[in-house]
């Protein structure tokens, strides 16, 4: 309160770097106010408002604090090209960049080629310090890409079709030739996932332990990998298709499809939670900004679409075909197809996004997956000749929370943040297009209102229960046929009664509201003898 | 005092029948009411009785006094003993006379009445009361029976509406006279103790004057009574005062009771002291209690002692002065100390338990190595023990004892070494190694020449040159190293073998047909190695131009140099092993091929736009892609070339000596005489031919596609035909959504056959009720679907079915004390989950509502009285610093403490 009222007079004095300092502040302390508090003069209740804005108060200082945490504690800015004069920051090349990075950063850009192993497809851990790499043709491999060093290869001798991290490096799933496998990190197979099918596209929602994959038929399947349940399977009914992305923010899974169409699940229910044309032909590839509200596509008449999931609206749309998108942590946008690489950036901040940077491999290279390394302004390609990797200054976020994903997680560390996320595991039912709203009111619809025939089936069915009641038998002259049927007939009236007073009482409604309807309708008396009289009778 | 009073009384009541002649008696006490009313049965009629009093009052008197005498106290005796006619209560009915009415004389209006009655009013208040509410008729005959009447009405006491006459009411007297009867003049105004009579006794006694004051003006200030309230009056009056009392008590409580409830968290037991907490606050608070302890109190307090110990102590403590290094220093070693007797205790439990026979024999050996080493310090001891073993040394090159000469080792040697068993070799073995090394000439301090030294010494060149990095003169030096070796090469490579596979004609013609063009090359290689030489001069700027205007394809080109070695090692794991055990055997061989492959990477790293067409002619997979590479015409060969050729140089040593080692392993193929091996690399470069060609054609990736996924005929079909009516087919499905949750309401329909039986009945067509209803269904439902989040979204379909399992994560009703949905949900916008706040603030956003102890007495409230008004701007000054606030923070002056029960 005293700094609020000392505002106003440090705005005054204070000289402008200081003032700057301060604008700052203020910016990352609404970022972690989330929101505007209620308006407490509103309130009636004086208990309730004393309660809230103590409340308030702590939330202000909640956010005070962690602004000046950010601003201690997260001290790093990312970088980013800049173009001096008639520069443009997509001609400058990687090696003009190799240059002037320092050494550790130019080990990051390189070309392993393995060209007897087909296309690869690629991932890497929330911490982006482990890399998988699966060859088209059998070939598994675990790479540590803090010094790249190989930790496990192996050849599973079939295809593969896309691998995937699970919650840390330890394990990895495999999309092959008939199922799907779980292996170690020294590629021993832990689990051959059968009811998944032939899977083409493999995706794990880390905040919630689901294992999703859609196979050849179109069918989708979550499975809980902590448990081994299957949280749902689903008939997508629109053929197949191996474009599947999980959106970060919620964890709701798009499926891209031959019609054109992006189709938003969860695994709490059949049908779809949005169902979107996005393209006129099959779409191609489909990303996700990490902030949830942005989502790209690229369909095959050669449009790479952006799309603003609050609204569902188009915000732009960029001519050019991608085989596969992928968003930065920092929200560039990446497009790969045939052996060239365009980086899309939102630089100005106003949701334009402009061409950043662009690579362009060996030609003959087929690119089969782009994909940002987490933490790292590194962006690994899978190809057909293997894999490379180039740097995208500004892609990677810089400051990491250890809380949440370390690159130099020692192996202790790493055993405790996985009990620590087992713990906070979300069941699936969390996942919802809007997560934020959870914990608020949401009204339960009123039931509909039965029909007759319903009533009426209701109502039999209880009589008929009552008449099938069987009787006790009672002593010695209490057992009279009279006296049994007498009570029976209670016991089925006793049953017709609910249905009578419902009735009844709908009916009283029906005739307190029918003279409500007649005085709307009655015309003021000057009027009245023109009105035809049909209720005279 | 009970007994004066009494003695007065009677006294009184004598003076009193000398006095008087009637006596009325009359009761006072409250017990008296009620006996009168149960006496209140036949009885002579009051006037009756006045008249008869009047005529024999003596009679009545003695008859009294009779009564008193023979039965004192006696309640029931006495109405025995007077029998009902001589009691004179027979006659019922009054006298005529008595009815003439008067007004007596002394009537008044009942203001003043009361000032009259002023010595009842003195004895009893109540009684008064009453009979100010009631009128009362004085000097009636019949006010008996009338207050009898009215007693029975009003169920009051008789005595309520007996009022003035009183005086004039005769009783005989019933009763003894005693402090519990009193005589009727006592009762009376004359006969009456009065506060004077009382004082009498005590005059002429100290203070006496004083009390006489004092009751006088008590006298003097006695004023009129205000009549009493009526009693509910009176209680209401009361329950107000009440009120008012407890209300000022309890609301002193309100500021606490109001900071207590806004207080966010209540802090309960918080000022419990625990007792002591250190060993000193308990032995300060000693007192010596026993006799010893008090002796010992005594002495050690005495002051004496205390002055002696303290001159003393100090000197003591100079005396024991020890500087603070001294004492860690100490500390230290012992510590020191202890910590190597411990592991060496524990060392010397583990070593004893040990019970291996090899062990002790192994520790023995090296206790002697330890002596040895202990020699080895001492100068003297090394000195004759290199004495001693240079005498063995001679001894051992005279005798030449273990060198075979012994019989057995002659004998075995005879039958031939194979023939014996593994035991007998290894003794050979070893006694010829302790020949060799008894023979060994000693390394004296001094000398230091010896063959390995020069080798010692290229090598560490060697490593110089790796480490210095950018260095031009090594540059040069390998080319200089470089051209040397091939000149070798072609020296030696007239060297072949002449046997084997290798010795078969056509063998011997590829080879030396492959070392001509080898020679060949090798030529090159030295021209271009001299040319390299010359541009080496310049080439560092050069090498910078180059790279920066070089076309763009360089990128791909220059990555590759690092991951090549990694390729290039992979043949010898899976082919060549057998291979490279043959390099070791044969070293010359291996040496040329060595050669003329260092003169091959060179020739492919530096002359490869020279040598495009020659390039053909080497067959090794290792350089497969390079070959690729190196023959695909464009501009962006010639700069990879260059780059390697110049720039890499900076990082060449590295990667050379990989080269090299793989080489080695690989070169050797060519050079030896297996033709598997050859067959294998004709293969690999076949199919990187056929690659070749496919990447000229451009057709490359499109093949490579293929080997791993067809789709299939329907499928290209369909992705083909995708798009043609997406648009249409997207809209139906969004109706058929819609329609299913929210269904078209059913058309009207009458049941076959009903409702038409007549035209009439037909042309109306369906019933007016049936068509509103549908027209209201249909106009829900297109609300409905107007509201839907989807309903301007054309290509749109977002799904509003209600998720069963969600459904809990919602609050379905706002909680209490809210009101409106958006001040809710607004309240709990913020996470306050360790995750989401800094560790300052957590504690403060879950706290819960009372924090306590376990096992700590709660204590009842206290009362503290605190300035009201410095509080709220404390309040202000601090959102909840309040929370924290102890009683003791409180200055005590303001403060004052009170029990909640007191």
């Amino acid at each position: 309160m005293e700094e609020e009222l000392g505002k106003p007079v440090a705005e005054r004095i204070l000289p402008p770097t200081e003032q700057e300092v301060l604008n700052e502040e203020d910016v990352k302390i609404k970022k972690y106010l989330r929101g505007e508090g209620a308006n407490l003069e509103v309130l009636k209740d004086k208990k309730l408002k004393g309660q809230l804005s103590v409340i308030e108060d702590l939330y202000g200082k909640s956010a005070k604090a962690a602004a000046k945490v950010e601003k201690w504690l997260m001290p790093s800015e990312g970088g980013y090209l800049e173009a001096e004069g008639l520069e443009k920051t997509w001609r400058i090349r990687q090696e003009t960049i190799s240059h002037e990075v320092d050494i550790l950063s130019r080990r990051n850009q390189h070309d392993i080629i393995l060209p007897a192993l087909g296309p690869y497809s690629l991932d890497y851990t929330l911490n982006g310090r482990y890399m998988a790499i699966a060859g088209r043709k059998g070939h598994l491999a675990l790479v540590d890409m803090k010094d790249l060093n190989l930790i496990k290869e192996f050849q599973v001798k079939e295809t593969v079709r896309d691998v995937v991290f699970l919650h840390n490096e330890l394990f990895f799933a495999a999309a092959q030739k008939k199922y799907p496998y779980i292996y170690n990190r020294d590629g021993t197979e832990l689990h051959c996932l059968k009811e998944h099918g032939s899977v083409l596209r493999l995706q794990f929602l880390k905040n919630h332990f689901l294992l999703a994959s859609i196979n050849k038929f179109g069918q989708l399947h979550y499975q809980d990998v902590t448990t081994g349940s299957m949280a749902g399977v689903f008939r997508t009914g629109l053929g197949r298709t191996d474009v599947m992305q999980v959106n970060p923010f919620n964890g709701v899974i798009a499926t891209g499809h031959s019609g054109g169409s992006v189709v938003m699940w969860k695994p709490t229910s059949s049908s779809p939670l949005v169902k979107m044309l996005c393209h006129q032909g099959p779409v191609s590839a489909l990303a996700f900004h990490p902030n949830g509200h942005l989502m790209a596509t690229s369909g095959c008449e050669r449009k790479i679409k952006l799309w603003d999931l609050r609204k569902f609206e188009v915000l732009q749309t960029l001519p050019g075909h991608a085989k596969t998108l992928d968003f930065s942590q920092k929200g560039l946008l990446a497009c790969g197809t045939g052996s060239y690489v365009q980086i899309l950036g939102d630089l100005a901040g106003s949701q334009n996004y402009t061409r950043y940077m662009s690579h362009s491999m060996v030609k003959g290279y087929q690119i089969g997956k782009i994909l940002f390394r987490p933490y790292e302004d590194v962006l690994g390609i899978g190809h057909s000749m293997g894999w490379s990797s180039i740097l995208v200054p500004g892609s990677g976020e810089p400051n990491f929370d250890t809380w949440v994903a370390n690159p130099f997680e020692t192996s202790k560390q790493r055993r405790e943040k996985e009990v620590r996320s087992l713990l906070d595991k979300l069941p699936p039912e969390t996942i919802a297009l809007n997560p934020s709203k959870i914990g608020t009111v949401m009204a339960v619809k009123k039931k509909e209102k039965k029909t007759k025939k319903e009533r009426e089936a209701e109502e039999e069915s209880a009589i008929d229960a009552a008449k099938n009641i069987t009787m006790k038998k009672k002593t010695k002259g209490r057992n009279k046929p009279t006296k049994r049927e007498k009570k029976k007939r209670e016991i089925i009236d006793k049953s017709k009664k609910p249905f009578l007073q419902e009735q009844i009482k709908e009916e009283e409604e029906l005739s307190r509201k029918r003279p409500r309807s007649s005085e709307e309708v009655e015309l003021p008396k000057s009027l009245q003898r023109f009105a035809r009289k049909k209720t005279a009778t | 005092m009970g007994e004066v009073r009494q003695k007065k009384m009677q006294e009184k009541g004598k003076r009193s029948n000398n006095r008087k002649d009637s006596k009325v008696f009359q009761k006072k006490n409250k017990g008296s009411d009620k006996r009168r009313h149960n006496r209140g049965g036949p009885r002579l009629a009051p006037s009756l009785q006045r008249e008869v009093n009047q005529m024999k009052g003596d009679d009545n008197e003695v008859s009294d006094f009779d009564e008193g005498d023979t039965f004192a106290g006696d309640v029931y005796e006495y109405e025995e003993a007077v029998p009902e006619e001589e009691s004179r209560k027979n006659r019922r009915y009054d006298t005529v006379d008595n009815y003439d009415y008067k007004l007596p004389d002394d009537f008044k209006d009942e203001d003043v009445f009361s000032d009259d009655e002023e010595d009842i009013d003195e004895r009893d208040g109540k009684r008064n009361l009453i009979e100010d509410s009631d009128d009362a008729d004085p000097k009636n005959d019949d006010d008996g029976s009338h207050a009898r009447m009215l007693q029975s009405i009003t169920g009051m006491p008789r005595e309520a509406f007996e009022g003035k006459k009183k005086n004039n009411v005769v009783i005989s007297e019933a009763y003894q006279e005693s402090e519990y009867n009193p005589s009727r003049d006592v009762l009376d105004g004359n006969g009456r103790i009065s506060i004077d009579d009382l004082l009498d006794p005590l005059q002429g006694k100290p203070g006496y004057s004083m009390l006489k004051k004092r009751t006088h003006q008590t006298e003097k200030k006695s004023m009129a009574l205000q009549a009493p309230l009526p009693k509910a009056d009176l209680q209401r009056v009361e329950r107000k005062v009440a009120y008012e009392q407890s209300k000022k008590e309890v609301s002193k409580w309100e500021p606490i009771v109001k900071k207590n409830r806004e207080a966010p968290t209540l802090y309960l037991g918080e000022e419990v002291d625990l007792g002591y907490s250190t060993v000193g606050a308990i032995a300060s608070e000693f007192e010596p209690r026993t006799e010893i302890e008090k002796k010992i109190a005594s002495l050690v307090h005495d002051g004496k002692i205390m002055e002696a110990h303290r001159k003393d102590g100090s000197k003591l403590l100079e005396l024991n002065k020890v500087s603070f290094e001294d004492e860690k220093d100490r500390q230290n070693r012992i510590a020191k100390m202890r910590s190597l007797l411990f592991r060496h205790e524990t060392k010397a439990k583990h070593i004893k338990k040990i019970k291996s026979k090899t062990y002790h024999r192994l520790l023995k050996k090296d206790r002697v190595k330890g002596a040895s080493a202990h020699i080895e310090m001492d100068p003297d001891a090394a000195k004759e023990l290199a004495m001693k073993q240079e005498f063995k040394r001679a001894e051992e090159r005279m005798t030449l004892k273990h060198k075979n000469s012994s019989q057995w080792a002659k004998r075995i040697l005879s039958r031939g070494l194979d023939a014996q068993d593994e035991g007998t070799r290894a003794a050979i073995a070893e006694q010829l190694h302790q020949h060799a090394t008894l023979t060994r000439k000693m390394n004296t301090l001094k000398d230091s020449s010896s063959g390995s030294s020069s080798d010692e010494s290229s090598d560490e060149e060697y490593s110089d040159d790796q480490t210095e990095d950018n260095n031009h003169s090594k540059a040069s030096k390998l080319l200089e190293r470089a051209k040397d070796k091939t000149l070798k090469a072609l020296e030696d490579g007239d060297e072949a073998p002449n046997s084997g596979l290798l010795a078969l004609p056509f063998m011997v013609r590829g080879m030396k047909k492959r070392e001509e063009a080898a020679a060949e090359e090798a030529k090159l290689a030295i021209q271009e190695f001299e040319l390299l030489s010359k541009q080496l001069n310049n080439s560092e700027t050069e090498n910078i131009k180059t790279e920066t205007t070089s076309g763009r394809r360089t990128f791909g080109g220059m990555k590759k140099s690092a991951p090549e070695p990694r390729k290039k090692t992979k043949p010898e794991y899976y082919g060549d092993t057998d291979d490279e055990d043959d390099t070791e055997t044969r070293e010359g061989v291996e040496d040329a091929g060595d050669d003329k492959n260092s003169s091959l990477i060179v020739d492919e790293n530096i002359g490869s736009d020279i040598l495009g067409a020659d390039s053909k002619r080497h067959h090794s997979s290792v350089f497969k892609s390079f070959d690729e590479t190196v023959r695909d015409p464009g501009p962006k060969t010639t700069y990879e070339v260059a780059i390697f050729a110049s720039d890499t140089w900076k990082k060449a040593k590295n990667i050379e000596k990989k080269v090299d080692s793989a080489s080695t392993a690989t070169a050797s193929k060519p050079a030896l005489q297996g033709p598997v091996p050859k067959e294998t690399v004709q293969d690999v470069d076949d199919q990187s031919d056929s690659d070749h060609e496919l990447m000229v054609e451009g057709v490359f990736s499109s093949a490579n596609n293929k080997a791993y996924e067809l789709p299939s005929q329907a499928e290209l079909i369909h992705q083909a035909f995708a798009g043609d009516n997406v648009e249409e087919e997207f809209e139906r499905q969004k109706e058929e959504i819609l329609n299913e949750e929210n269904p078209e309401p059913e058309k009207p329909v009458l049941l076959p056959g009903w409702g038409q039986w007549t035209n009439v009945q037909k042309k109306k067509g369906l019933p007016s009720w049936m068509l509103e209803e549908h027209d209201r269904a249909n106009k829900k439902r297109q609300e409905v679907l107007k509201n839907r989040k989807d309903a301007n979204l054309k290509h749109v379909i977002i799904s509003e079915k209600l998720d069963k399992k969600a459904e809990k994560l919602y609050t379905k009703t706002l909680p209490f004390p809210y009101t409106a949905k958006e001040v809710f949900e607004q309240s709990i916008r913020m996470p306050i989950g360790p995750d989401f706040n800094p560790t300052s603030t957590i504690g403060a956003l879950n706290r819960p509502e009372v924090v306590k102890k376990s096992g700590v007495i709660i204590k009842p409230i206290e009362f503290k009285e605190v300035d009201t008004q410095r509080k709220v701007e404390e309040h202000k000054q601090s959102g909840q610093k309040q929370k924290r606030k102890r009683s003791k923070t409180n200055n005590g002056k303001s403060v004052k403490k009170m029990k909640a029960g007191a």
